[in-house]
């Protein structure tokens, strides 16, 4: 049972990490495309009836919970998560965090190629394949990265990404415990991406006993790579700002047009 | 100019450890960022098709100063932060239950130093870009530095504000008075000689602010504070928000579906960077930094700028209709609780001007608090000349200020160069702020709060 709730915690951390990154491009040339669209896109114009309201767009059915959970992340993260990954950043030099980024994301790799596949891009499986192998091997264990100077760069996907690719949208905004704004459709990726993990079990690493060991520390090592603070704007409307920042943020990165309708000017 | 603008966004995403980390050049476009946050738009002639904003002020404003012209200062300093229950204060809001206590820094050196207390511009936090600027470049000139938030910051106005009305600056003066007077008191130490001497700058509306606090600790006597050093101050608080409020007129029209347009294109903006990046921040330097590359006209650099102030108005305006009832975005009988939906709230408040916020809620709030005021009364109180006998004659007044500054009309040039003649430095460029950090701004600087600034020749 305890294995069960930590490894379930482990994989809601780990994957954690994957919300918070770019869908792989579907060219290979993924900032590009996301800049390039980033740049443009209040060029395009799509949509039905015109909506001009930006906020109208989110659908959050479930705000009430949400909210909750939001200050509770606020809180948790003030009391007890920043600071620990503030002393976690204090007592090890950068190049053993590295190590430790580069560790997790390398065990990540798994859920890359599994959703390259899934997303019919069997490319994007074989680099991830040939990152995972270089690195395990060459980078001893995926504590170093050598295949990133050899022109594989890290192509992040998720399950939720996945979804999205078959025309999944993204279902009502869902504010996780602990890993934060997401959706219906990405938080159940999460637990898919979680449960591959945990059954295809790498090197027993996520069915041992001290599974929940190594998911504090991929926490920990998640929060001192993001460089976010609650509540640090003083604004009483961070909540509607973050969740129309994600969602926005989300709908870019599936490639989906966010630019206002016709007839808003 | 929009694919330089891309590229040079890419490169800004490519750097190791995106914004965590940035390398120089990703920093000095950080910087150029932030520095554009407290800004607004408009040169004291009217060359530009904005009429109050030329082109190089505005680009000034958001991309910064060029990189050979900046100060050469260390990366980070030794911070601590301190969270902070003040004294004196009102009770808090549920719906501000984030705030009860005031978020500030702390730069300590190794032994007795001059302690300089640094304020924040208009919603600005303790840690703004600009205040970290300025911390680097006056610990590594040997300061103790403290920096404060801007009194119409939100996190200022819950833990601090006597009133919960910000933007008085009489009112603000007096509240930031209290607030350094204890914290100087915590951080003085037992022996108390750790404080050679205590020094205030502040830029933008941070800068009358520290003016201000200089003065009524003169009347107090509690802290002895030396010098003020006001960087790109307004002069009259209602001159600069009619400016304000006229450039997003002029920059987006006055109809809320431009506004609303250009909001969305903005934070749409914004999430294509968090996209790419480890780092969310929704302050204001980010979002200008954000929108930078969408700001492809002068028209929207105006109106991306003049978006920057109001995402602070909306705070500040949020906070003021709360405290005392005004009722514009809330309803007073039932005020929004922790867990509430806001959203309403914030499209209402969207749509409000900084006039606005002076009509519905500072006027009624100070008339009715004021005996004898008038609504001419308060915009008089509201304009450096309140202590203009000060500002004239005490020799540790100082002043920073740029020949196009935005917030300034002509008039309040004159006045500043009146007031403060040799104390005063006008620099030929930059807006608003959009020079801070450049080797001259930071030299000057350095020279003011020590008491050995001499203008050179005129």
């Amino acid at each position: 049972m305890n294995k069960i709730v930590s490894a379930a915690s482990l994989a809601l951390l780990m994957a954690g990490c994957a919300s918070h990154h770019p869908a792989p491009p579907a060219t290979g040339q993924p900032s590009a495309t996301i800049v390039e669209k980033a740049a443009h896109g209040a060029a395009a114009r799509g949509g039905t009836a015109p909506d001009c309201q930006m906020e109208s767009s989110v659908a959050d059915p479930w705000e009430p919970f949400n909210r909750a959970v939001y200050n509770f992340n606020a809180r948790f993260d003030e009391a007890i998560f920043l600071p620990v990954s503030r002393g976690y950043t204090r007592i090890l030099p950068r190049p053993v965090r590295s190590s430790v980024t580069n560790f997790f994301k390398n065990l990540g790799e798994l859920g890359n190629i599994v959703n390259h596949g899934l997303q019919g891009r069997i490319s994007g499986s074989a680099h991830s394949l040939s990152r995972f192998l270089i690195n395990t091997t060459i980078g001893i264990g995926g504590l170093f990265d050598p295949a990133k100077p050899l022109g594989l760069e890290r192509l992040p996907t998720g399950f939720g990404h996945t979804l999205a690719h078959w025309g999944a949208g993204p279902g009502p905004y869902l504010v996780l415990p602990l890993a934060g704004p997401s959706s219906l459709r990405d938080g159940g990726g999460l637990l898919f991406d979680g449960t591959v993990s945990y059954s295809v079990n790498l090197a027993g690493l996520y069915q041992s006993d001290h599974a929940w060991a190594l998911g504090t520390t991929a926490a920990i090592d998640t929060r001192s790579n993001v460089n976010f603070r609650y509540y640090a704007s003083g604004s009483p409307f961070e909540y509607e700002t973050v969740r129309f920042l994600y969602s926005n943020m989300r709908m870019i990165e599936s490639g989906v047009d966010t630019a206002l309708p016709d007839g808003c000017e | 100019m929009k694919n330089e603008q891309a590229s040079r966004r890419y490169r800004w995403r490519r750097l190791p450890g995106r914004f965590a980390i940035p390398g120089q050049a990703g920093l000095a476009l950080l910087l150029s960022l932030a520095l554009a946050t407290t800004c607004l738009a408009a040169p004291a002639d009217s060359e530009s098709p904005l009429g109050l904003a030329d082109s190089a002020a505005l680009r000034a404003m958001v991309f910064g100063p060029d990189p050979e012209n900046l100060a050469p200062l260390p990366e980070t300093v030794p911070t601590r932060e301190m969270n902070i229950a003040i004294e004196g204060g009102l009770p808090v809001p549920d719906v501000f239950w984030f705030n009860r206590k005031l978020r500030v820094h702390f730069s300590e050196q190794p032994g007795p130093a001059p302690l300089a207390i640094l304020i924040a511009g208009t919603g600005g936090n303790a840690d703004s870009q600009k205040l970290r600027l300025l911390r680097r470049a006056l610990y590594a000139a040997g300061h103790h530095v403290l920096t404060l938030p801007s009194p119409t910051f939100p996190g200022f106005i819950v833990a601090a504000s006597s009133t919960g009305v910000a933007g008085d600056l009489y009112q603000d003066g007096l509240d930031l008075h209290r607030v350094a007077t204890q914290l100087v008191g915590q951080l003085r130490g037992r022996k108390g000689d750790r404080f050679t001497e205590i020094n205030v700058i502040g830029y933008s509306l941070g800068g009358a602010n520290a003016a201000m606090l200089k003065a009524i600790d003169g009347e107090a006597g509690t802290l002895g504070i030396r010098r003020a050093v006001a960087i790109n101050p307004p002069v009259s608080l209602f001159s600069t928000i009619g400016r304000l409020d006229h450039l997003l007129e002029l920059s987006v029209g006055d109809n809320e579906q431009g506004f609303d347009r250009l909001y969305h294109d903005i934070y749409t903006q914004l999430s294509s960077l968090y996209a790419v990046s480890d780092a969310m921040h929704i302050d204001q330097d980010f979002l200008l930094g954000a929108a930078a590359s969408v700001l492809d006209s002068d028209r929207r650099l105006a109106a991306g700028i003049s978006l920057s102030f109001r995402m602070s108005l909306i705070n500040l305006f949020f906070a003021g209709d709360i405290y005392t009832g005004a009722g514009v975005a809330t309803d007073p009988q039932h005020p929004p609780r922790r867990g509430d939906s806001l959203e309403e709230a914030m499209r209402v408040l969207r749509h409000q001007s900084f006039s606005a916020y002076f009509e519905r809620v500072f006027a009624p709030f100070y008339l009715a608090r004021r005996p004898g005021a008038t609504r001419e009364s308060l915009i008089a109180d509201n304009h450096l000349e309140i202590i203009g006998d000060l500002l004239r004659s005490d020799p540790d007044y100082y002043a920073q200020t740029n020949a196009d500054e935005l917030i300034l009309d002509r008039e309040d040039l004159d006045w500043l160069r009146r007031t403060f003649g040799p104390r005063l430095v006008v620099y030929d460029h930059g807006g608003h702020l959009g020079n801070l950090g450049e080797k001259q701004q930071i030299q000057d600087l350095l020279d003011m709060v020590s008491g050995r600034y001499a203008r050179s020749a005129p």
